[in-house]
């Protein structure tokens, strides 16, 4: 048979390598990037047993692994199209088109913008582009920065540029408007951090958030919450700010922040500037899905995997012949779940091409991605269970359609 | 404040004719077009849909904003083929 190819060389597109060129099969992964690893190239960050979770050394062992079992890696190779015919997938390159009759789709996530006024000035980037550029490139995105958007990426990211030696003057909201909404929202906001509170580096946090069990305390506690931030790793986090401006003549000199009411009202007369020199635009993550689309996938927004997702079963299908999908395409999860999945849609493909001799293999690995999820320490969103769960209704759903056709 | 840096569509323009029209994601785009420029709605995408979906129900089962080859950009000559100086 063809080469197995896999778009995407993170943790789910070189964990599903391994697993596949392992058994057996020839593997060819093609990725956009220069360097293997994709987002998982990034993070950096303490784990609770004490260790450091080094994504650059992780990356490196996926590498390492997938070159020595004979894995072949393309990178800085974009994938412009993908199309089927006659059973087999047309993969479109600047140069080549490549073939294949099983075709994983591990294109992980892109992050959205929080449009706010000044965000087209030089100096402005997403929190990710500075993560890369500190983390990966080992280059300063500045001197001193503003991070607006206060999420578990950008809380995670500031503490990287902490450690860089890199100044974060705040963690600050966006102004509320049509497209940041909930982003700018203080109470939702806190909502969304108290899941995750446990990884705060603060006693304070951590008992506080235990007590903020209902909705009147939430309120209390967000109408109470200190105007200038609670400090985490020595940077402000300040949920009653919002920046309503960047500002600079021909790049980023600095935000405008003002207080904002629990709802995101800017109150009118608290407006201050805060210098800076570069500024984080932290919108968090969704899946990218632009080549399931293309391919013709049906689609689902599923709010709790992060927005539109391919239609996909638990061993990492979709319902086109051929076309498998893993990590955070199916929803944002962390690179451990990510890892699990590959595992996953691995041995999805090389069951669909020995009559089915991993059956067994297959459903152990469908229960581990269960467990990574269960013991996951970052949690992008507190219901992505219910959200594979709907994902999994829309599937029955689909087929149910099909059948009665 | 600029939403679709590639066709220059402002923030004011969308909110505008999604309040005009009350528009679906993808007629806020055909109306303004926003998301239509070179980058392929790579970067305002998400902002043009949420801006239409403060005033339209989301329909979670279609994508709102369709996505086209090639999704990255590709110059001409490659797109065309080999033999495109003959």
């Amino acid at each position: 048979m063809s080469k197995v190819i896999i778009i995407g060389a993170g943790p789910a597109g070189l964990s599903a390598a391994i697993t596949i060129a392992e058994n057996g099969l020839n593997v060819l992964v093609i990725d956009e990037y220069m360097k293997p690893g994709g987002r998982l190239l990034g993070q950096l960050y303490e784990e609770p047993n004490g260790n450091w979770w080094n994504g650059i050394k992780e990356s490196q062992n996926l590498f390492d692994k997938a070159v020595s079992t004979g894995v072949e890696i393309k990178l800085q190779t974009p994938v412009s199209n993908i199309e089927e015919s006659n059973g087999i997938w047309n993969v479109y390159t600047e140069d080549e088109v490549y073939t294949t009759s099983h075709l994983l789709l591990a294109t992980g996530a892109a992050e959205a913008p929080l449009p706010i006024p000044g965000w087209t000035l030089p100096g402005v980037m997403s929190v990710g582009a500075a993560q890369v550029m500190t983390n990966v490139h080992r280059v300063k995105p500045g001197e001193r920065g503003v991070i607006v958007g206060v999420n578990v990426l950008s809380s995670a990211i500031a503490m990287e540029l902490k450690l860089a030696g890199i100044d974060v003057a705040a963690i600050t909201l966006p102004k509320m408007n049509m497209v940041t909404k909930e982003s700018g929202n203080p109470l939702d906001v806190m909502n969304s951090l108290l899941h995750v509170s446990h990884m705060a580096p603060s006693a304070f946090v951590k008992m506080g958030s235990k007590l903020m069990k209902n909705d009147f305390l939430k309120r209390m506690g967000i109408t109470f919450f200190p105007k200038n931030g609670v400090k985490m790793w020595d940077i402000p986090i300040m949920l009653r700010k919002a920046v309503v401006e960047i500002y600079g003549e021909s790049q980023v000199e600095g935000v405008t922040i003002a207080t904002i009411s629990p709802s995101g009202d800017i109150i009118p007369g608290t407006e201050e500037n805060i210098a800076a020199d570069f500024v984080c635009i932290a919108g968090g993550l969704y899946p990218l899905a632009e080549l399931a689309a293309v391919a013709g996938c049906p689609f689902y927004h599923v709010e709790e995997l992060g927005g539109y997702v391919p239609l996909h079963n638990e061993r990492m299908e979709t319902v086109l012949e051929g076309l498998y999908v893993a990590g955070n395409i199916t929803g944002i999860e962390g690179a451990k779940v990510a890892i699990s999945q590959g595992v996953t849609a691995g041995l999805a493909i090389v069951n669909s091409t020995d009559g089915g001799k991993q059956e067994a293999k297959l459903n152990d690995s469908i229960k581990a991605i269960e467990e990574t999820r269960n013991k996951a320490y970052i949690q992008f969103h507190p219901d992505v269970k219910a959200g594979k769960q709907k994902l999994q209704n829309y599937w029955n759903e689909h087929w149910k359609a099909v059948v009665s056709q | 404040m600029i939403i679709c840096r590639c066709e220059e569509v402002t923030y004011g323009e969308l909110v505008e004719t999604a309040d005009k029209y009350g528009c679906s994601p993808r007629e806020l785009k055909l109306r303004t077009r926003a998301g239509m420029g070179y980058c392929g709605g790579r970067t305002c995408r998400n902002a043009v849909d949420s801006i239409a979906h403060s005033s339209t129900k989301r329909d979670v089962s279609q994508i709102t904003l369709k996505y086209q080859p090639p999704i990255r950009p590709i110059s001409f000559s490659k797109l065309g083929g080999v033999g495109n100086n003959d």
